[in-house]
């Protein structure tokens, strides 16, 4: 196994042209159904039968059984192989998680992490419900941290259902840097 | 819960859960963040953590339990954030997430909260949070 990339190269030149732009597009392949919240709320020790049981869902004022609201992530996600897609190979580079202010947006930087996230809730999720996911580049400020020195990019994600209500409006803080050798620090 | 029996100051009942590393592969499993920082020790490691780390989506879901917990099933969860990292939570680590009242809008009918994560390390994250309720 090769090690995993931490974004993709290019100069800072080349990360402004991205910025007020959609640098990416998710369709979640799952829609909303009770086994994937079960194995959601499991790890968490989270019980709440609003996200388990119509009718307790229905009593609190919703529509039918509803996903945990910080669900939405999860549901935007693309799948990490499809029909279609080529077979693995064992030296091929790790698959991670698709954030395009890191994958699809160059900069001259060669790690990365989230610092900051905030999200409003719209729409709730139902059973049957499909997630999409559109990803902008919003801001670029060059920064340098005791970690290294680099940029955070804001990503702004929109995640609206098959009918064309958003579901909710997100903002990532991604700080990508060049991580400082050890003795430079 | 009812707006009207809360204030400002009020504390949420604590959640305390261990970090293990067993429970970052469940975590990232269901919620689909499978990034190797978040359950591979040696690739989390090359980045400065101490091992691997709990990831995002864990940290909003846990603040969403906190708040579901002591809120009831009728309230509304409007918006979580900024939700901030600057401590990990990584495998190992004994973890409270905890809460205050930070203030009441009974015209809007909404709370806002005061959240955060503790541990051996300090305080590890903090988020504010935007619950409605009925009256």
């Amino acid at each position: 196994m090769s090690e995993p990339s931490w974004g993709l190269w290019g100069t800072w030149e080349e990360t402004e042209q991205h910025l007020g732009k959609v640098v990416g597009q998710s369709v979640g392949p799952d829609p909303v159904e009770k086994g994937s919240i079960r194995r959601w709320l499991e790890p968490k020790e989270f019980a709440c039968d609003i996200h388990t049981d119509a009718a307790a869902a229905k009593a609190a004022g919703y529509d039918d059984l509803v996903a945990p609201a910080s669900m939405v992530f999860t549901y935007g996600i693309a799948p990490y192989w499809q029909p279609g897609d080529s077979p693995a190979q064992i030296d091929d580079e790790p698959t991670q998680i698709q954030i395009p202010v890191i994958f699809d947006v160059p900069a001259p930087c060669d790690k990365s992490f989230a610092t900051s996230v905030e999200v409003e809730f719209f729409e709730p999720l139902y059973p049957g419900d499909e997630v999409t996911c559109a990803s902008k580049l919003v801001d670029i400020k060059h920064k340098e941290l005791k970690v290294g020195k680099g940029a955070f990019l804001r990503q702004e994600d929109t995640y609206t259902k098959q009918t064309g209500e958003v579901v909710a409006i997100a903002y990532l803080d991604i700080f990508r840097f060049v991580a400082v050798k050890k003795g430079e620090e | 819960m009812r707006l009207s029996d809360i204030a400002a100051g009020a504390e949420l009942p604590a959640i305390a859960i261990p970090i293990t590393l067993q429970r970052l592969v469940m975590e990232a499993g269901a919620n689909r963040d499978l990034s190797l920082i978040h359950h591979d020790t040696k690739v989390a490691r090359a980045t400065g953590a101490p091992d691997a780390f709990a990831n995002t989506f864990f940290l909003m879901g846990m603040f969403e339990r906190l708040m579901r917990e002591w809120a009831g099933p009728a309230a509304r969860i409007r918006k979580i954030g900024p939700l901030r990292m600057m401590i990990f939570n990584a495998v190992g680590d004994s973890v409270y997430f905890k809460g205050t009242v930070e203030s009441v809008d009974a015209a809007a009918g909404t709370v806002t909260l005061d959240m955060w994560v503790e541990s051996e390390r300090g305080k590890t994250v903090t988020a504010k949070a935007l619950l409605e309720l009925q009256d």
